[in-house]
């Protein structure tokens, strides 16, 4: 059993994401992907669909972990890590090895999550494997340069999605809710939350509980990204924190009972507007677009019984 | 010593990988390859093979669930037909480039359309060049015997390379054949347990499957390419091996039947060779000097083999039993091939083409007397009128 980890002093000196990847500065998939680390330890096995962290972190031949590490396609991150569970508890079974089980850890884009991977996503979890399958939610195709994902917002900006005179907000479409999508549908589930990488604590507690279920867990980790939200790279992290009081991320973990229970509730909820207009992605947007965004974020946190106070601007 | 049994093509197989003592499975349904994985299934739910037996949600998931199982040192098998064969197309190249020497069944079907179950080599023949070993079985008895030695030479630490065993679908999957089913000492002799240097273990952290810069490239893929060109010797050595074990033995690469002497012969892979025989035979009982060559491993491609084997025939009907539409010859990728194995020899050989068999037709006796005919004109005639016949519309 991994321990809950108290307070950010109290957290593990062992890296196990080390210097030698080539992500951009302020990246924030990079930044979970160390506390992600951190928290499972060495024993741990990483699948990596093809993705940011798969582009940035491995170029030229070398990366960044000091556990193993596979690359899987942007497809079949499920699958592969399907048969790696599958092959340690045969050999082990069958005195074919002296290793011990590993954690063995998924680490998915949004794209290889929500979009091309979700089948295999679903496989894996319809079939209980004891994996934990985290998507890093950056909102978009980032490695390619920048395309919308089925997690992209209404009214983001990217290359597939310009604003003009026709589209005048950019992405027409609310974006896919990955974590509901996995949460009632898949009997053999034994933990799902979501994360931020401006709540690490409560992050790499998180991925422990996903660890010690014992079972298909999920992990869905927000993780904005500098160059494809169009912020300069120092706000990352205070970005992600005003996902949060904004209500446009929430914060909520689901055990076997199947219950949402809140993690983490803003004690002043802040308008979506002061979140939106750090953003470049956003700029575009006009009144009646900025107001679709706040009911989609109120009408998000109702889902999971966060209660909405809305601080005036 | 073993034991006889009539069991079916797909229960051959089922029999090797039980006898390969694998450890992981993974199974989606497809006529005609399914049954290899009820039998398997079988042998699992009634705790005569220990492994882990997975349904993977698609074939790309098939080969994906094999490709991590490999991966950690597990010995993986899986398999598949027709459209299910292409659906996988993604995952073989990754398998065959990070040399994780898994197994992959596959009882031929045709790709949609025509959407019929029938046999047709052409969904498999469209995976030839992703870096594995290919090869074709044409009675039960050899796709047994083809499971036990891929392994045994995909393992070996001269080659690591996936392993496709292939088989008509219905005429081997599914007609029942004499089989003599190993013992499973015979087995542990010819096959040791599957050992990959690299494999992910937490004590010796590897990074398998980085993403490189273009310079890496090529002598990534020259690796990849000496492995399957490294893999001649080591196909002809486990050859010899597997008969001094099993008493069972095989050419290699090439089978001549009736060919001593014989100025034309049909080159074919798989069942409808079995056919051919059958008519070489009845003519040569009515004194025509004719003979067939059935080609056994399609990748490596045997060119050497292959070209002694034809050089000495005055006229070679290539059968095609796959759809290759606008291909050079008009005719289909075995001919191409053929014609590339004696090329150097000049024009001393006539090569004709036949496409036959398609959309899961019988390749019938009439048909092969008519390509007999036709080789015997051309032998005759020293010259050939056209590259290639599409079986029975043009001959």
């Amino acid at each position: 059993m991994l321990e809950d980890i108290k307070t950010l002093r109290k957290a593990p000196r062992e890296e196990y994401y080390v210097p030698g990847h080539r992500t951009c500065a302020g990246c924030g998939p990079a930044l979970q992907y160390r506390l992600v680390a951190k928290a499972a330890g060495a024993n741990t096995i990483f699948i990596g669909p093809t993705g940011c962290m798969y582009v940035a972190n491995t170029s030229y031949g070398c990366g960044p972990w000091a556990v193993p590490w596979i690359h899987a396609q942007i497809t079949n991150g499920g699958a592969v890590g399907s048969g790696i569970e599958a092959a340690y508890k045969a050999l082990i079974r069958k005195h074919k090895t002296d290793a011990e089980f590993p954690n063995v850890i998924v680490m998915a884009g949004d794209g290889g999550s929500s979009d091309i991977g979700i089948q295999a996503l679903s496989g894996a979890f319809y079939r209980g494997h004891n994996l934990l399958f985290i998507c890093y939610d950056n909102e978009s195709y980032a490695n390619t340069g920048i395309q919308t994902s089925p997690t992209t917002p209404y009214g983001a900006w990217t290359t597939f999605t310009p604003a003009g005179p026709v589209s005048p907000e950019g992405k027409k479409l609310f974006p896919k809710d990955l974590p509901k999508i996995m949460s009632h549908g898949h009997p053999e589930l034994k933990y799902l939350a979501t994360a931020s990488i401006a709540f690490p604590v409560d992050l790499m507690n998180k991925v422990r509980r996903g660890l010690n279920a014992q079972g298909p867990s999920f992990l869905y980790i927000h993780a904005p990204c500098p160059k494809g939200w169009s912020f300069p790279s120092e706000k990352t992290v205070s970005i992600a924190k005003l996902a949060v009081d904004t209500g446009m991320f929430q914060l909520y973990e689901m055990t076997e009972d199947r219950r949402f229970k809140v993690t983490y509730r803003p004690k002043e909820l802040k308008p979506v507007e002061e979140y939106l207009k750090l953003q470049g992605r956003f700029k575009h947007l006009r009144p009646e677009h900025i107001e679709k965004l706040q009911n989609f974020a109120q009408r998000r946190m109702q889902e999971v019984g966060i209660e909405i106070t809305l601080l005036s601007s | 010593m073993g034991v006889k049994k009539r069991i079916s093509g797909c229960v051959a197989v089922a029999n090797g990988v039980k006898l390969a003592d694998v450890d992981v499975i993974c199974s989606y349904p497809i006529r005609p390859y399914t049954g290899i994985m009820s039998e398997l299934a079988r042998m699992v739910a009634d705790g005569e093979l220990d492994a882990e037996f997975i349904h993977g949600e698609g074939e790309h998931a098939q080969l994906s669930v094999v490709y991590g199982a490999s991966a950690c040192g597990a010995r993986a098998f899986t398999g598949s037909s027709g459209v299910g064969v292409t659906y996988a197309m993604e995952v073989y190249s990754p398998i065959s480039g990070e040399r994780l020497p898994l197994q992959m069944a596959i009882a031929d079907r045709t790709l949609d359309p025509p959407g019929d179950f029938g046999s047709e080599h052409t969904d498999a023949l469209c995976t030839r060049d992703q870096g594995w070993l290919q090869g074709w079985s044409s009675t039960p008895q050899e796709a047994l015997d083809m499971t036990l030695m891929w392994y045994r030479i995909g393992e070996d630490p001269r080659v690591l390379l996936p392993q496709y065993s292939c088989q008509d679908g219905y005429f081997v999957s599914h007609i029942l054949g004499e089989v003599e089913i190993p013992d499973a000492a015979q087995v542990k002799e010819f096959l040791p347990p599957y050992k990959n240097h690299h494999v992910l273990d937490v004590r010796r952290p590897q990074i398998i499957g980085a993403q490189i810069e273009p310079a890496m490239g090529p002598p990534l893929q020259y690796q990849r390419y000496q492995a399957v060109e490294g893999a001649r010797q080591v196909i002809k050595q486990a050859h010899a091996e597997f008969a001094g074990i099993f008493g069972r033995s095989y050419d290699p690469f090439v089978e001549e039947y009736m060919t001593d002497d014989a100025e034309a012969a049909i080159f074919i892979q798989g069942a409808h060779a079995e056919t051919a025989k059958t008519v070489a035979r009845r003519l040569r009982n009515l004194g025509e000097k004719v003979g067939v060559v059935r080609l056994r491993v399609f990748r490596p491609y045997p060119t050497q083999e292959v070209r002694l084997a034809l050089s000495k025939f005055k006229a070679v009907g290539v059968v095609d039993n796959s759809a290759n539409f606008g291909i050079a010859g008009s005719s289909g990728v075995m001919l191409t091939e053929a014609r590339t194995a004696l090329y150097n020899l000049g024009d001393k050989v006539k090569t004709v083409g036949f496409v036959g068999g398609l959309g899961g037709e019988m390749i019938t006796h009439d048909e092969f007397y008519r390509m007999f005919a036709k080789l015997k004109e051309i032998a005759k005639n020293g010259k050939t009128d056209r590259d290639g016949y599409w079986l029975p519309f043009e001959l």
